[in-house]
């Protein structure tokens, strides 16, 4: 019904959504940082790319037109080294003091941005990034090689937050989520754990974000608005809060679909209906979801602790002998 | 080596809860701390343990003051505490959580994660190793692979204790680890009290309202009423002391609270 080209775009976004995803299921899914401010790192990690790169006659302040693979690493440590600015005073605070708070620093970024025109040309954007090896593939074959770099991101994004997941750090984090008071009683170091993992989260989504450049090719503020975090979050929860593969399966769901969604042939008068609607199936998605796998489309049970089923009947077994004796006092 | 309390005191508002208690806990003995409810144990608990700490006076463990210190410096120096309400970690299975208490400080960083070293795995594996000896002693062998939340009460008392050995513990502070356990495991957990005390000189401090457990394993017994150290000896002295009959059966016997 349409070009594959249009389709090598929408899992190109699929690609990068499922990145973000799974760097945000570290902090959250494992760390409990319910982290509102994906877009902030994705900004500052996505500005630092492009200010080490632009063009010296743009006008920028500051402009050192480095490589953009001397330029990729040091957004990713630039991007985590914001995180430890944001992280060291939120991490002080739990859950929805935690939420808001971050939220609160992606849009203070965003706004700096803005501000800081001289060095970011505020408003005004940069159009026209360079990408890697365009020069050798050009016009709509470009797509494929973006495609390709996407998805080798992705699924290196996969191997680390996997091997991050399954490591004794992974566990210790899940354990700290569960229940603070214990691991403290435990000897672990809670807090500098946390910070640890926020900053590594910021890392990984510093990496993501010249991939993201590739894909849109100019940059200005008004990208990194809100709406980019929540639908990471929105991918994250379809696929499964805390499971492994939850964040690359529910990218690909969601993005896919909203982009279907805007396919649907309507006669030209009810396109605005149509583009009204969007939201709408994308609620109704979320929604269906939630009903019928209330854990996503991978839960965290399935994918820790391996033998559930067959330890389950002996939990069973074991209750009425413990349950019988009541409490000593 | 001793856990030493000296004048402790701790109150909420106008509540004394701890009231200038000063005690010696060897570190290589059994020692049962009793009282009626709210008579202040598990406020020492906390107190002890860095979770709330006390108004005045100090805590020593050894050498070291320890009143001030964070819960994790605490339990670095090991006194592992365990929890009235065994919660534990409700996602992880028995087997997770007790690694999880027995993963070193080097092997819990992103980095660390990422290059797993030789170390790191090393240790992972002599604490699985561990973890399956210990359930195994506490006749919990079979629950290794079930998650904490699908525990039943009884057993989850069981795994913090099984926790608390697993963190290399120097002393251990139970806050009623008897309570809800199945007769039968009952008798396991005070022979493995008892004989790592005699074995291997891991002493502990035992809160429990379970008085014949208690006066089994104990080498000594301290009393708690109203925040206040109302006696301390032997569990024999313990039962015929005339003033302790009194606050556990009340005067006109009206509040029955032992067991």
């Amino acid at each position: 019904m349409t070009n594959p080209i249009f389709w090598v775009g929408v899992l190109t976004l699929a690609a990068i959504y499922a990145s973000l995803a799974m760097a945000l299921n570290v902090e959250s899914g494992w760390g409990g940082m319910w982290d509102l401010g994906i877009a902030g790192l994705l900004a500052a990690g996505s500005y630092c790319y492009v200010i080490l790169t632009a063009d010296p006659d743009l006008g920028m302040r500051f402009a050192p037109g480095l490589s953009m693979w001397v330029a990729w690493p040091l957004s990713a440590l630039f991007t985590g080294l914001v995180a430890f600015a944001i992280g060291a005073p939120a991490l002080r605070l739990r859950r929805e003091y935690f939420l808001i708070t971050t939220l609160a620093f992606a849009e203070i970024i965003r706004q700096l941005v803005v501000i800081q025109a001289d060095f970011t040309r505020g408003t005004l954007g940069i159009p026209n990034i360079n990408r890697p090896f365009d020069s050798f593939v050009t016009g709509r074959d470009y797509n494929y090689v973006l495609l390709g770099i996407a998805v080798v991101a992705a699924a290196v994004m996969y191997l680390v937050t996997r091997q991050v997941g399954i490591s004794p750090f992974g566990r210790t984090l899940r354990a700290a989520r569960d229940n603070e008071a214990v691991a403290l009683a435990l000897g672990k170091r809670v807090n500098r754990m946390r910070i640890k993992t926020f900053i590594l989260a910021g890392v990984l989504i510093g990496a993501t974000a010249p991939v993201y450049l590739f894909y849109i090719r100019a940059i200005s503020p008004q990208l990194f608005a809100p709406g980019i975090t929540f639908t990471v979050w929105t991918a994250l929860v379809i696929g499964g809060l805390g499971s492994i593969r939850g964040g690359l399966a529910g990218a690909f769901v969601l993005i896919v679909f909203t982009e279907a969604v805007g396919l649907i042939e309507v006669d030209p008068s009810h396109i605005n209906i149509l583009v009204a609607i969007e939201p709408f199936l994308v609620g109704l998605l979320l929604v269906l979801v939630l009903r019928f796998r209330p854990d996503g489309l991978f839960s965290e049970r399935s994918a820790f602790g391996a033998g559930n089923r067959a330890a389950g009947r002996s939990a069973g077994d074991s209750r009425p002998a413990g349950a019988a004796q009541g409490s000593g006092g | 080596m001793e856990l030493v309390l000296d004048t402790v005191r701790k109150t909420f508002g106008g509540v004394v809860a701890v009231d200038d208690v000063s005690a010696v806990m060897p570190q290589d003995r059994v020692t049962a701390l009793i009282g009626p409810n709210g008579a202040g144990k598990t406020t020492l608990f906390n107190a002890i343990t860095g979770f709330d700490p006390p108004d005045r006076g100090s805590i020593s463990f050894g050498d070291q003051r320890i009143d001030g210190l964070p819960p994790w410096r605490v339990a670095e120096l090991g006194l592992i505490r365990t929890f009235q309400t065994p919660v534990g970690f409700t996602t992880l299975t028995v087997r997770e959580s007790l690694l999880a208490a027995a993963t070193p400080h080097f092997a819990e960083t992103p980095v660390g994660a990422l290059g797993l070293s030789r170390k790191a795995r090393d240790h992972e594996r002599a604490s699985g190793d561990r973890a399956e000896e210990i359930t195994a002693e506490l006749g919990m062998a079979e629950l290794l692979d079930v998650r904490t939340d699908e525990l039943s009460a009884g057993d989850r008392k069981l795994l913090e204790f099984a926790r608390s050995l697993m963190a290399e513990p120097k002393m251990l502070l139970l806050d009623e680890p008897a309570a809800a356990v199945a007769p039968a495991n009952i008798g396991r957990l005070s022979q493995l009290v008892r004989r790592l005390c005699d074995e291997r000189g891991l002493g502990s401090l035992i809160i429990d309202h379970n008085l014949s457990f208690l006066m089994q394993i104990a080498d000594e017994v301290h009393v708690l009423d109203r925040g206040a150290l109302l006696a301390s000896g032997p569990p024999a002295e313990i039962a015929a002391n005339p003033d302790v009959m009194r606050v556990y059966l009340g005067e006109d016997g009206a509040e029955g609270e032992g067991a």
